[in-house]
């Protein structure tokens, strides 16, 4: 299992867009894809559960990826969030 | 931000067949137009589809939540369809939507989407939920199973979240003003900001003063604010605070209780105040010790303060014109013998013609409103005219004007009777609405208004004339008992009732044409800021180091008429400042009548000596009046010791 933390800059959180986004492109892997943010674990390749967490900009939030293809499940991830727009 | 803050039963739709995405777009599109959540149709429709070309909106398990940030939306709101058929709406897991809700979030709206977003997935997770919500009988039922899950999911913390709130960062606005407008109106806002920013507040204070309202306040903070502070003794344009929580008070409780005033928003213990055009509305929410007798003086005292104006620009024009006539040439047309004072008097002249109807038109807008104004105005003009049903018939009939006393009566009687008017018109029908103003108003009130002129022209003149005669009978001990008590008056309060009380007095007297009343009034008034500046200067160790310096501004407050400036000595030590000052402005006022001052100009301190009547019987009853005033205060006064840190 891989974790690691990141900050979400995109000015309006995740909000719709950039959280279907994340989700369809984490579902490919086969590991599971967990968000850890203000204490509470939402499944990172449900759109719903992403949306649920109400994730704004500014908040730091930990993307925890375990299974065959971890690592490029974890960096695909940072990367989204990092990208988000 | 809770779901069912936004989500309104008119913009619910049940059980829709839609037969295309536009045609529901365009349906939830009107259900926010419904609730007035969005002020341009198309322009929302656009965004949307904007937004629409950038990804899906419809997020899986039946559930579509279509939203667009748009200039177009006036207020965050929610609408919601549901469409049991179900709808495609290229949904991630290639199902059918049956359940949408639109979320309109304004152009600059921060985060209130993603929370109502995060609140509205967080509830549809619940699949029995999202059955209870198709199977929902009406938009009332569909609501109240909303609310019941959002208190089961979020109860806790939105009572934790509204407490919060009420406690740190408050928006506030608030506006102050005085008759007068020099003083009460920048002392209140100054404590009303301090206040606000000791408790860490945001508060943004309108002064309404003489010179016209200043800081004044935008649309968007009156929008952004918890609540608003009114602090007035005259009406200020209430309209625009439709919907805030509103504490109203005196303006006095803005400069000493300013605590209080903001603590009633941050309570929550204030009202909403709904506006109704009139006076009603503001008066039932106004708090407890601001009775009858404050909306009375209030009333007065808008009137007035529109009124002054008139009075002294007309009344110094008049007394230039004496100033420059030749009294010989035919004593009966005094002031107007020469060209070039006949010009300053007919300026004067009808610059005096408007005094009245404007004090009654005033008044009676600060009662009803705009409407109120014609109404006011026509019955003060009758007041001056003084005629009665009697005159028209006789036309030999004795006209008596019924004056200042008219007017005050055509004022408050022109007000209440436009109330009236909009009381009984309230029950005509809507589509009468716009007639109301432009037609009912103006032509009924002002037929009833010349009615009860014409009927009680005679016994209000009769009444004046009583008074006017008594005061003129007045002779040596009255009038100087007079002058001493008015004087005195003027000191009681510096510039709260029973000094505005004693001024309207002296106004009132000029209409009727006894200028020395203004005369001992104006000295009695000027008295307490010089009284306090000599103290300051000749017997320093009665003062603070921040006293002393302000005792300067006082000669200059003094010189100019402005009593207020006396109020900061008079609140740190009332007892013996007041007493003091009393004394002082009661010998001034008692030698003005004295020496027999006059004076036609109802303001202007020292600016107007040069017209006033025996000038230096006038600066003597200054001089004595000040003198007499500082050194019993200093008498009063004990030296402050070496701990003040002044030296002996």
């Amino acid at each position: 299992m891989v974790s690691k933390k990141v900050t979400v800059t995109n000015p309006e959180g995740l909000h719709m867009r950039p959280a279907g986004v994340f989700t369809k492109s984490v579902a490919v892997f086969d590991s599971d894809v967990t968000i850890k943010f203000n204490g509470k674990t939402y499944n990172g390749k449900s759109i719903m559960n992403v949306l649920a967490a109400c994730i704004k900009c500014g908040s730091e939030i930990e993307i925890e990826c375990s299974g065959s293809d971890e690592e490029a499940a974890l960096a695909k991830a940072i990367e989204l969030v990092q990208e988000a727009k | 931000m809770k779901v069912t803050d936004l989500l309104k039963e008119n913009a619910i739709a049940l059980n829709y067949k839609p037969d295309s995405k536009n045609a529901l777009y365009e349906k939830l599109v009107e259900l926010h137009d419904n609730a007035g959540n969005i002020s341009d149709k198309s322009e929302y429709m656009r965004d949307l589809i904007k937004r629409d070309e950038e990804g899906p909106t419809a997020i899986g398990d039946g559930v579509a939540i279509p939203h667009a940030k748009s200039a177009a939306v006036k207020r965050p709101g929610l609408a919601a369809v549901t469409v049991p058929g179900g709808i495609d709406l290229d949904a991630l897991d290639g199902e059918v939507s049956n359940l949408i809700f639109m979320i309109a979030a304004p152009a600059q709206g921060g985060d209130t989407h993603l929370e109502v977003l995060s609140r509205l997935t967080v509830m549809l997770m619940d699949k029995s939920f999202r059955e209870r919500l198709l199977s929902a009988g009406s938009a009332k039922e569909f609501l109240k199973l909303i609310d019941q899950k959002e208190a089961e999911k979020y109860g806790s913390e939105d009572k934790k979240a509204e407490s919060e709130a009420a406690k740190q960062g408050l928006k506030l606005v608030a506006v102050t003003a005085c008759p007068t407008g020099i003083a009460h109106t920048f002392m209140a806002a100054e404590a009303l900001e301090q206040k606000a920013a000791e408790l860490g507040y945001q508060i943004k204070v309108e002064t309404n003063g003489s010179g016209g309202a200043k800081n004044v306040l935008t649309r968007q903070e009156i929008a952004e604010a918890d609540g608003v502070i009114i602090a007035a003794d005259k009406n200020v344009e209430m309209a625009r605070f439709d919907g805030k929580r509103m504490v109203q008070s005196k303006v006095s409780d803005g400069i000493h209780k300013p605590e209080a005033l903001i603590a009633k928003i941050a309570d929550g213990s204030a009202g909403i105040y709904r506006h109704h055009g009139g006076d009603a509305g503001a008066a039932a929410e106004k708090q407890g010790g601001d009775g009858v007798g404050h909306s009375f003086y209030k009333h007065l005292m808008n009137g007035v303060s529109h009124m002054l104006p008139f009075v002294v620009g007309g009344g110094i024009l008049i007394a230039i014109a004496f100033l420059l006539d030749d009294y010989s040439i035919d004593p009966s047309n005094f002031g107007s013998n020469t060209p070039i004072a006949a010009f300053f008097k007919s300026i004067g002249d009808t610059a005096f013609g408007f005094m009245l109807p404007i004090l009654a038109g005033f008044i009676a807008m600060s009662i009803a409103d705009r409407p109120g104004l014609a109404v006011g105005f026509v019955g003060g003009a009758l007041a001056v005219a003084g005629t009665t049903f009697a005159s028209l018939v006789d036309p030999e009939a004795n006209i008596v004007t019924s004056g200042f006393l008219g007017a005050l009566f055509a004022g408050f009687v022109g007000g209440y009777i436009t109330l009236g008017l909009e009381k009984l018109c309230s029950k005509l029908p809507d589509s009468l609405e716009g007639i109301k103003p432009v037609l009912i108003y103006p032509l009924v009130g002002i037929l009833l208004m010349g009615i009860v002129m014409f009927l009680f022209n005679p016994i209000i003149g009769a009444l004046n004339t009583l008074l006017s005669n008594g005061l003129n009978a007045m002779n040596g001990a009255s009038k100087i008992v007079l002058g001493m008590v008015l004087g005195g008056m003027m000191s009681i309060d510096m510039g709260g009732p029973f000094n505005k009380a004693a001024y309207v007095f002296g106004t009132a007297a000029i209409s009727e044409g006894n200028y020395d009343i203004m005369a001992a009034v104006m000295v009695g008034g000027m008295v307490p800021p010089i009284a306090i500046a000599l103290c300051t200067t000749f017997f320093k160790n009665r003062f603070t180091p921040n006293e002393r310096k302000s005792g300067v501004v006082n000669y200059i407050m003094g010189l100019c008429f402005i009593s207020e400036g006396a109020i900061p000595y008079a609140a740190s030590d009332p007892l013996r400042v007041i007493p003091s000052c009393i004394v002082g402005s009661a010998v001034s006022g008692a030698l003005s009548m004295a020496f027999g001052c006059e004076l036609m100009a109802p303001h202007g301190g020292i600016f107007v000596f040069p017209v006033v009547e025996n000038v230096v019987g006038y600066l003597i009853a200054l001089i004595a009046g000040s003198v007499v005033g500082a050194l019993l205060l200093a008498l009063l006064k004990k030296p402050l010791g070496e701990a003040a840190g002044l030296k002996k």
